[in-house]
């Protein structure tokens, strides 16, 4: 993990400072709401509609044991005793008291965390594949590239106040768990046949009213020019993204605008000034933070096959937990692990601080005192040896913790919607509540395999809906909540372009929510051939039988 | 009137207001420019060598979230080696001043309604940054 150096801490400590003279300047009528919005977002603080929420920057979504701790501390002091996993990797509080924001972030800055530029206009958290370093079909680690850009876009002078927010995920696996094709920009990490880091630039992505895939606009950029080509990409989104809509700000619709061929050449037109200035990366520089990411020391692991095969035998929920929430490792003898936060009852991501304290624990005890946040709003154990996984998962279980559904359809993405969030059109919590009680049936939900739903409470899409194999969307219709289906969205892997998804038809009140996911199920283990996953499926068939047989008159 | 904060043997004041330094500038916008004036930009305005020419330049900020005027400073400063007086004028807020000076701002005209002793007191909120600026050509990597 990347260590923060005195730099580093002071930066963050004068950060804090800054910030406790803006509030105590706002508290005393000297900025008024406007203004004081802009900075408290830029600290990742929202005003709710039931209070403020403070949203905390967990850098590409790795933190220390002792970090996660702090938060469960923050989870008890200042909030109501729980926080909420994001889709980006963060973590939010809902219930923090504006005049003490100050003080969390002092507090957390103790432990190296801040929550700058976690909202607001500008470049936000960056973000990657959550078993990032750990998963066995990955190229590269991503990781110090992410660090590299985290530094880069900390209170960047020129780009803290964009057009509009501006989120840039990286990925270096087979399968993109980053989900670069739906971010401002996407990059795509890897080697070339010298060994050499180079980067793939996909820009334009995004959800929201307007889901757009990125497109490619450079291939095979060195690591050393990576931030002086991102600076002219954002120079040129700045000074051209339109300002006059917000809905019309973000860089995909600049990138539409100008076609992607006129904003590449623009893009290395600015670029050619710059190229090989002042913010081209040393080699000792990029080294100085690969280093930071070294795997951990791994030790040689006892064959535990047999062991596991026993257990399995004798357990068949630790079984099906094994099946489900643990994958291969790059280092023999070890597995990730998904600690997933979707047991029926419990609102998608929320944790609790016994639960936080919990996982901060176990990470200090298996697994090198790493955790991750995954965008799925999961905990993630990177690297636990497997001849641990059976008492890891007794405590799970313990600590509700143990789930074994992850990427399966009651493991979905959700935002905090209507309930929270003053963006919000309509609930989404009590629908993923709803769907996780109807589909509480394990047998049904293995035999359904592989299904991603997502749920987002409005057009602004936290919850992912348009990359959900089943995604719904929360809108209002004269007042009233209704929700509209759509299928056959994907964030895409190295064999499968990513896609968005399709619209089945009218919108529908709450209360007819779980009927039609029913039938869509229904309809797709009628048609799926063998071992057909839902995706494959609606490949094959498209939207028609659906659109179909969801409509068609009741008998 | 506005409060008018500059740089006098490399520290941040406010201008003397009976000083020469509070002459009433003559701006003129780029369509009536003539070489010697002093520039008024508009924060979209595409770049023009002779600029350089130029008693004075302001990039009139439209509003605190703007930062067009931010990129167009940078580019007056790295793109035509501009070395003159570049002033922030308009929306000027005392919040935005450290990244202006970043970008190579080097005077204000803060609106009258601001305290300009808040303004000093936040125009530089961290001793160094991450990244180079054309206040600072080092990165935080040179340094380490």
């Amino acid at each position: 993990m990347y260590q923060y150096t005195e730099f580093d801490r002071s930066f963050i400590e004068e950060r804090v400072d800054h910030y406790r003279e803006q509030t105590s300047r706002y508290l005393n009528g000297q900025l008024s709401e406007d203004e004081f919005l802009q900075l408290r977002l830029r600290n990742g603080l929202y005003l709710q509609r039931l209070a403020p929420m403070l949203r905390v920057a967990i850098p590409y979504g790795t933190l220390s044991s002792q970090q996660l701790f702090a938060l469960g501390k923050v989870a008890r002091e200042y909030d109501r005793g729980y926080g909420h996993l994001s889709t980006r990797q963060n973590m939010q509080f809902n219930w923090p008291e504006l005049a003490e924001v100050p003080d969390i972030l002092a507090d957390m800055a103790k432990v190296d965390l801040h929550a700058i530029q976690t909202s607001g206009s500008c470049i936000r958290n960056v973000t990657t594949d959550h078993f990032a370093g750990a998963a066995a079909d990955e190229t590269i680690d991503p990781r110090p590239y992410c660090e590299i850009i985290r530094q880069w876009s900390t209170n960047h002078p020129e780009f803290e106040w964009l057009p509009r927010k501006f989120k840039i995920a990286v990925t270096g696996a087979a399968e993109d768990r980053a989900a670069i094709g739906v971010h401002d920009v996407g990059l795509r990490v890897y080697r070339d046949n010298k060994g050499e880091v180079q980067f793939d630039v996909y820009a334009g992505g995004g959800l929201g009213r307007t889901p757009v895939l990125g497109a490619l606009v450079r291939s095979e950029l060195p690591i050393e020019h990576l931030l002086t080509y991102l600076e002219a990409l954002m120079r040129v989104y700045n000074r051209y993204g339109r300002r006059d809509n917000k809905y019309k700000a973000r860089i995909k619709i600049l990138v539409r605008a100008m076609g992607v061929d006129g904003f590449r050449a623009k893009v290395d037109e600015e670029w050619s000034h710059s190229k090989g200035g002042p913010g081209t990366l040393p080699e000792a520089e990029i080294s100085r933070i690969e280093d930071f990411f070294a795997p951990p020391s791994y030790s040689e692991q006892l064959d535990v096959t047999d062991v596991l095969a026993e257990r399995r035998l004798a357990n068949p929920k630790f079984s099906q937990w094994l099946q489900h929430n643990v994958i291969e490792h790059k280092a023999p003898g070890y597995a990730a692990v998904t600690l997933s936060t979707k047991a029926t009852g419990v609102p998608p991501g929320d944790v609790s601080d016994t639960q936080i304290d919990a996982v901060a624990q176990w990470a200090a005890d298996y697994s090198f005192s790493e955790v991750r946040i995954s965008h799925e709003q999961n905990f993630v154990l990177p690297h636990v040896p497997k001849q641990q996984l059976f008492e890891l998962w007794q405590k799970a279980q313990a600590q509700n913790l143990a789930t074994a559904n992850a990427r399966l359809i009651t493991d979905m993405i959700c935002c905090p919607g209507g309930d929270y969030c003053s963006l919000a059109n309509a609930k989404s919590i009590p629908v993923a509540e709803a769907l996780q009680e109807r589909f509480d049936d394990y047998d049904f939900q293995y035999d359904l395999g592989e299904l991603n739903l997502n749920i987002s409470g409005c057009m602004n899409a936290c919850g992912h809906h348009h990359v959900g194999h089943i995604g719904i969307l929360g809108v209002d219709k004269k007042g009233s909540e209704f929700y509209q289906i759509s299928l056959g969205g994907h964030a895409g892997h190295s064999e499968l372009a990513p896609s968005l998804g399709q619209i089945v038809g009218p919108s529908i009140p709450r209360a007819e929510v779980c009927d039609v996911i029913a039938k869509i199920l229904k309809i797709y283990v009628d048609l799926r051939l063998e071992d057909e996953s839902f995706l494959s499926c609606f490949k094959r068939v498209g939207i028609a039988p659906f659109k179909e047989r969801i409509y068609a008159p009741s008998h | 009137m506005h409060h008018l904060i500059n740089k006098h043997n490399d520290e941040w004041q406010l201008a003397d207001q009976q000083g020469s330094d509070q002459q009433m500038v003559e701006w003129c916008d780029a369509e009536n420019w003539q070489p010697g004036q002093a520039l008024k930009l508009s924060v979209d305005a595409e770049l023009d060598p002779q600029w350089t020419q130029a008693s004075i330049i302001g990039i009139d900020f439209p509003a605190l979230t703007d930062g067009r005027g931010l990129s167009l400073a940078v580019l007056l400063r790295t793109r035509l080696s501009y070395s003159g007086d570049l002033r922030g004028v308009g929306a000027v807020h005392e919040d935005i001043l450290h990244f202006m000076v970043r970008c190579g701002f080097s005077s204000f005209e803060l609106p009258e309604s601001r305290d300009p002793a808040v303004a000093l007191n936040c125009i530089a909120p961290h001793k160094q940054y991450y990244q180079n600026s054309v206040a600072d050509p080092l990165n935080h990597f040179d340094r380490v």
